[in-house]
């Protein structure tokens, strides 16, 4: 019994490619049932995630057939009888056998083949594919063993190196950095300065990681009132935003204002009489609306646009260079799996008198 | 007696002492290793100096056994008994929690309070030969040693505190990717121990220093004798008072705050044996 992988992914094949292709959950079991009763493989999994579907199945038939018969089930599937498909070359589908299959696995429950690289989402999905198929007998010995490795080197990695490490974007890079200011979010109230994109974005996460309040401040009042009622904060007027300084912890600001809008000389009284309690500046607007002078204050803490970029950016660096070190777990913890040989001579699919894969299930 | 007195003639350096002296090199070597620590951000797990802490420890309760049996009693009977004893609970406390991978890194911070109270330990004034009966056989003088051993372990600690604290807001000021990345608490949650650290301090040294007229009335008579490590320890317990109200009343927390702490701890370990030294209350 052989271990094979065909699928498509972020890495060559457009969103609008990928999302013909996609299965929903509530169709997969029905999916897998068609894909067992031809009988070309004995066990399978599908994931289907908006970066990948892949079908991971186990087989005893030659590679070869097997691609081409799984080819042929996803290219015949309703959706893509419906619309015509671009050529088989540009869809950048992929088969992989053994040994590539079971490194293939490897990485994807270890995050190493998502698009941020070493997240980890992905192992939830992976794991409630297997669980699905699990559940209706879709699986077998081989399925069974290669995920049930694939999670445990996914926890490996995940505890011996540094790939998981670290926010890989500017929001949560900022929220990471107030929870190495402040004792506890849950304390924190938040200034927003301005309601663009990236600053409702960092909003969204401090308050999802438990941050206490909301006030927005917007030149458009009606902008800041939907943000408000959206994340449950109040607005103040534009003009009086420096009121609130006693009030807040952490200041988002991305304001259009061609000149900056907070110096030295407005913030220094303004500490004073919040007893110099720290404060978190976070400028993500360009022109910058912070002068970077403020930084020189004590007690106060200001990142702009770049620094948070630097960081997270630093940190995309350092898991790359984990994966070196990553790759060499997966080769060591899939040889054992790959050691075990079977007497039985793999099947021709010709010869087998198997069903043929009903078209556009 | 005549036990004491070989103790005495046997010179110390070369029993326990020169054991001692070996455990402090050892938290020397560590100290140094910190710097690396500190450089790379707590990044990896610093396993080598968890080792050398260990191997610190250990010639440190070889020679605190050995100074236990030359003495045939528990031995915190002196300056420099209960300060390798104070030395040796901390770095006990460091190793036990070290065991847990995300807590070893407090062994750079707490190595440099290791050397500095392995240091000042050594000072020979300090250890002076045993006599027939120890020095804190009283319970009033035991007590007020104690009292006053606690504060300045509560200040030593609001000092590894106050190391943390700059440490992470030198990181965080300076947009370093090791501030987010380190082992560190957050540095309001560190100025937070650091107050309450010295709020302890604080009380054992006023309670400590609360039976001093009554020791004097009892080694002279008088409920109040002028002496120098007595005017000394009032000046520190005022300084470190208003350091504490400033931060209440005023706001000086922060990077001021932590400064401030460190260096009243430097203070005390750099001055205390010399003002001991000149005290005769305490050296009768």
């Amino acid at each position: 019994m052989k271990f094979v992988v065909i699928g498509v992914s972020h890495h060559a094949s457009p969103i609008e490619l990928r999302e013909r292709f996609a299965f929903a959950e509530s169709h997969i079991p029905e999916q897998l049932k068609a894909l067992l009763d031809t009988g070309i493989v004995a066990e399978a999994v599908i994931l289907s995630t908006c970066n990948r579907v892949e079908i991971y199945a186990a087989s005893r038939f030659e590679p070869g057939q097997v691609f081409a018969a799984l080819k042929q089930y996803l290219l015949q599937r309703k959706e893509n009888l419906d619309h015509p498909l671009p050529d088989e070359a540009s869809m950048g589908i992929y088969t992989l056998s053994e040994p590539h299959s079971l490194h293939h696995l490897f990485k994807v429950a270890s995050g190493l083949d998502s698009m941020v690289l070493g997240e980890t989402e992905i192992l939830g999905q992976l794991k409630t594919a297997y669980a699905l198929a699990h559940t209706h007998r879709h699986t077998g010995a081989k399925l069974n063993k290669a995920f049930q490795r694939a999670f445990n080197v996914a926890k490996h990695i995940r505890t011996e190196t540094n790939i998981q490490r670290g926010s890989v974007s500017v929001a949560s890079v900022a929220v990471e950095l107030a929870q190495k200011i402040f004792s506890a979010l849950e304390e924190r109230a938040v200034l927003i300065l301005g309601a663009g994109e990236t600053s409702e974005k960092v909003a969204r996460a401090l308050l999802s990681r438990g941050a206490k309040s909301l006030i927005v401040s917007n030149r458009s009042p009606e902008r800041a009132e939907a943000l408000a009622r959206e994340f449950g904060g109040r607005t103040v007027p534009f003009d009086d935003w420096s009121q609130e300084f006693d009030r807040v912890d952490i200041v988002i600001s991305s304001t259009s204002a061609p000149h900056p809008i907070l110096d030295r000389a407005k913030l220094e009284p303004l500490m004073r009489s919040r007893k110099n309690r720290p404060l978190l500046l976070v400028d993500i607007a360009v022109p910058r609306d912070i002068d970077p002078a403020v930084n020189f204050l004590g007690n106060v803490y200001l990142y702009n646009i770049d620094d948070l970029q630097a960081i997270a950016d630093d940190y995309l660096a350092l898991r790359k260079e984990e994966i070196a070190r990553c790759e060499q777990i997966i080769a060591e913890k899939a040889r054992p799996l790959l050691e075990v040989k079977t007497s039985k001579p793999q099947l021709n699919a010709e010869n087998a008198g198997l069903k043929a894969f009903p078209t556009g299930i | 007696m005549d036990r004491l007195y070989n103790y005495n003639a046997s010179v110390t350096w070369f029993t326990d002492r020169h054991f001692f002296l070996l455990a402090v090199v050892g938290y020397g070597l560590s100290s140094a290793y910190s710097v690396f620590l500190w450089r790379k951000g707590f990044r990896k797990d610093d396993r080598v100096n968890y080792l050398i802490l260990l191997a610190a420890a250990l010639l440190h309760t070889v020679a605190m056994v050995k100074r236990g049996f030359t003495i045939a009693q528990c031995p915190v009977n002196n300056l420099y008994e209960a300060t390798t004893f104070i030395t040796w609970t901390i770095v006990v406390a460091y190793l036990f929690f070290g065991l847990f991978r995300k807590l070893r890194f407090v062994g750079a911070f707490a190595s440099h309070v290791l050397l500095f109270l392995g240091v000042f330990a050594l000072m020979p004034a300090l250890d002076p030969p045993h006599a027939a009966k120890p020095d804190f056989a009283n319970g009033l003088v035991s007590l007020h040693a104690t009292l006053i051993f606690l504060a300045i372990g509560a200040f030593g600690l609001s000092a590894v505190a106050a190391l943390m604290f700059l440490t992470e807001e030198h990181d965080l000021k300076f947009h370093k990717l090791r501030a987010i990345f380190s082992l560190l608490p957050p540095i309001q949650r560190l100025e937070r121990v650091m107050n309450g650290l010295l709020l302890s301090g604080i009380f054992f040294l006023t309670v400590g220093l609360f039976f001093s007229p009554f020791l004097v009335k009892e080694k002279f008579g008088v409920y109040f004798k002028s002496d120098p490590l007595l005017d000394y320890s009032i000046f520190i317990w005022m300084f470190y008072l208003v350091l504490l109200v400033s931060r209440w009343k005023f706001g000086q927390g922060g990077r001021r705050f932590a400064w401030s702490t460190l260096g009243s701890f430097a203070f005390i370990i750099l001055t205390f044996w010399g003002f001991l030294l000149l005290s005769p209350v305490h050296r009768q």
